[in-house]
């Protein structure tokens, strides 16, 4: 079963094991500070903004272009931005770290 | 797109500059425009405060309320602490129970109006809805719905204004007396309960949480709901196409929300004299955030003034954005994103007998953005 640590703002570590879904959703199951998620994976509001560890950046892939798209609209972003609602979970992203960008 | 109820009309504006130098209350008031400048500009309550009692709205609300709106007419670290207060009740829509209210009150104002000729589909239809859907947000009893109705569609401006003004707020009043017959995890309790910076709420902070729970998103809602109607009125193909697809439900409440736009802009003053792009603001004037304009810029939006149902991304600011972000903002995509299913699950067809838009006339502008009348039919499936 696939697991993924969030860090949060604060700088607590929340890890989620057997986790399902994209990581809003996950996020927002575990109510995980940060990760707001108000369009519901819409890419309208950019409230679920995670920053990916750099070495599991091959793995989830960057943002796409409709993701990037928001996410410059947005401050405080690098080239490591996703919108966690873009993010899907799974086996071969098991371990996977990410920082909750603060709102 | 023939009879549309909308059309931009700060397409030229944009094109001129980032500012329109309008007037509101016989004081100049620095409009911005662009998607990315309104954006920036909502998340900075420094240089653009919230701290301005009735000049929130535009135009100022003096006349039409006796008390100052809370949380919004404040700013950080105060407003945290205020909104905290009231998001148990406006975080009740992420809520698996909550959704299913939702739906069977929806049904029950769709499935009477199936039922008839014709409808008319703000009075029979979406003010109700408005109102029943406010009361399980408010968690209250349903039947108090029965009065809110009564007082119209936009509670502060409905004709005079005044007078339904003073009814909403002895209403409140009396609610907060007797609320803890509805328990205490409505609105009112929540309120009579909360504590603020280690004291307890006084009457008048309480009475300016309710008035905007009240009045913030009531014409707002209603308009958004005529809007989708009057769509697939006249564009049955989205409504099928909805039904066939109802994993772009979701995509289309924001492109409804996006296109109606419902609040077309809010105020900030500015503490100091400031430079906002190029204009002079004096302390203690009005810059205003359009979100209407901001959200058919065309630097950001593919074809804006055309209703595209799967539109992704959607980067809309119809809720506003940054801290003062619309609180009602997951009952309200609740609302319509529901609507929409149960439209695409019960309707085959909507017919647009007559309607009659609603204009927001200005100084240097006029804006479509509902409809005073709107009659439709329904057929069923």
């Amino acid at each position: 079963m696939a697991k993924v640590t969030y860090i949060t703002p604060s700088g607590e570590e929340v890890a989620v094991d057997g986790a399902i879904g994209n990581l809003m959703e996950i996020a927002r199951e575990h109510d995980i500070e940060g990760i707001e998620g108000a369009c519901s994976g819409c890419c309208s509001c950019a409230t679920c903004h995670i920053r990916v560890k750099p070495e599991w950046l091959d793995k989830t892939g960057r943002a796409t272009e409709a993701e990037q798209d928001l996410i410059d609209l947005e401050s405080d972003t690098d080239e490591r931005s996703r919108l966690s609602c873009q993010v899907e979970m799974s086996e071969k992203l098991d371990g996977l770290i990410v920082e909750v960008a603060p709102f | 797109m023939s009879e549309c109820p909308y059309r931009d009309p700060f397409k030229k504006k944009r094109s001129e500059g980032p500012v329109l130098e309008t007037e509101f209350d016989n004081d100049p008031v620095a409009m911005i425009l662009g998607l990315k400048d309104v954006r920036k500009a909502a998340r900075n309550h420094e240089t653009f405060s919230s701290n301005a009692p009735f000049r929130v709205p535009i135009p100022r609300e003096e006349k039409l309320r006796s008390v100052r709106q809370f949380p919004i007419e404040s700013d950080p670290p105060e407003h945290t602490e205020y909104r905290k207060i009231v998001e148990p009740i406006f975080n009740r829509p992420n809520q698996p129970d909550y959704q299913q209210r939702i739906t069977e009150i929806i049904e029950a104002v769709v499935i009477p109006c199936m039922e008839t000729n014709s409808f008319d589909a703000i009075h029979d239809f979406a003010l109700p809805l408005q109102s029943r859907a406010l009361a399980l947000l408010l968690n209250v009893p349903e039947e108090e719905s029965e009065l809110w109705i009564k007082w119209g569609v936009h509670v502060l401006r409905e004709g005079d204004g005044s007078s339904k003004g003073r009814e909403m707020e002895n209403y409140c009043k009396t609610a907060f007396r007797k609320s803890s017959e509805w328990g205490d995890d409505n609105l009112f309790s929540i309120l009579n309960d909360a504590s603020f910076q280690g004291r307890s709420l006084t009457d008048d902070e309480k009475l300016g949480f309710a008035n905007l729970a009240f009045a913030g998103g009531r014409d707002t809602v209603i308009n958004t709901l005529c809007i989708i109607l009057a769509h697939f009125a006249e564009n049955n193909q989205d409504l099928v196409r909805l039904g066939k697809e109802p994993e772009l439900i979701n995509f289309a409440g924001e492109e409804f929300i996006r296109f109606a736009t419902p609040l077309t802009h809010i105020g900030r003053k500015c503490p100091v004299d400031s430079n906002v792009h190029g204009v002079l603001v004096k302390a203690n004037q009005l810059i205003s955030l359009n979100w209407a304009s901001a959200n058919f810029d065309d630097t950001v939006f593919q074809n804006p003034e055309q209703i595209k149902i799967e539109r992704k991304p959607n980067p809309h600011i119809a809720f506003g954005n940054g801290p003062h972000n619309c609180l009602g903002a997951p009952h309200a995509r609740l609302l319509m994103r529901n609507f929409i299913r149960v439209l695409t699950q019960k309707i085959s067809n909507i017919s647009l007998l007559s309607f009659e838009s609603k204009t927001e006339k200005t100084k240097d502008y006029q804006r479509m953005n509902g409809y005073e009348r709107l009659e439709l039919c329904f057929s069923a499936k």
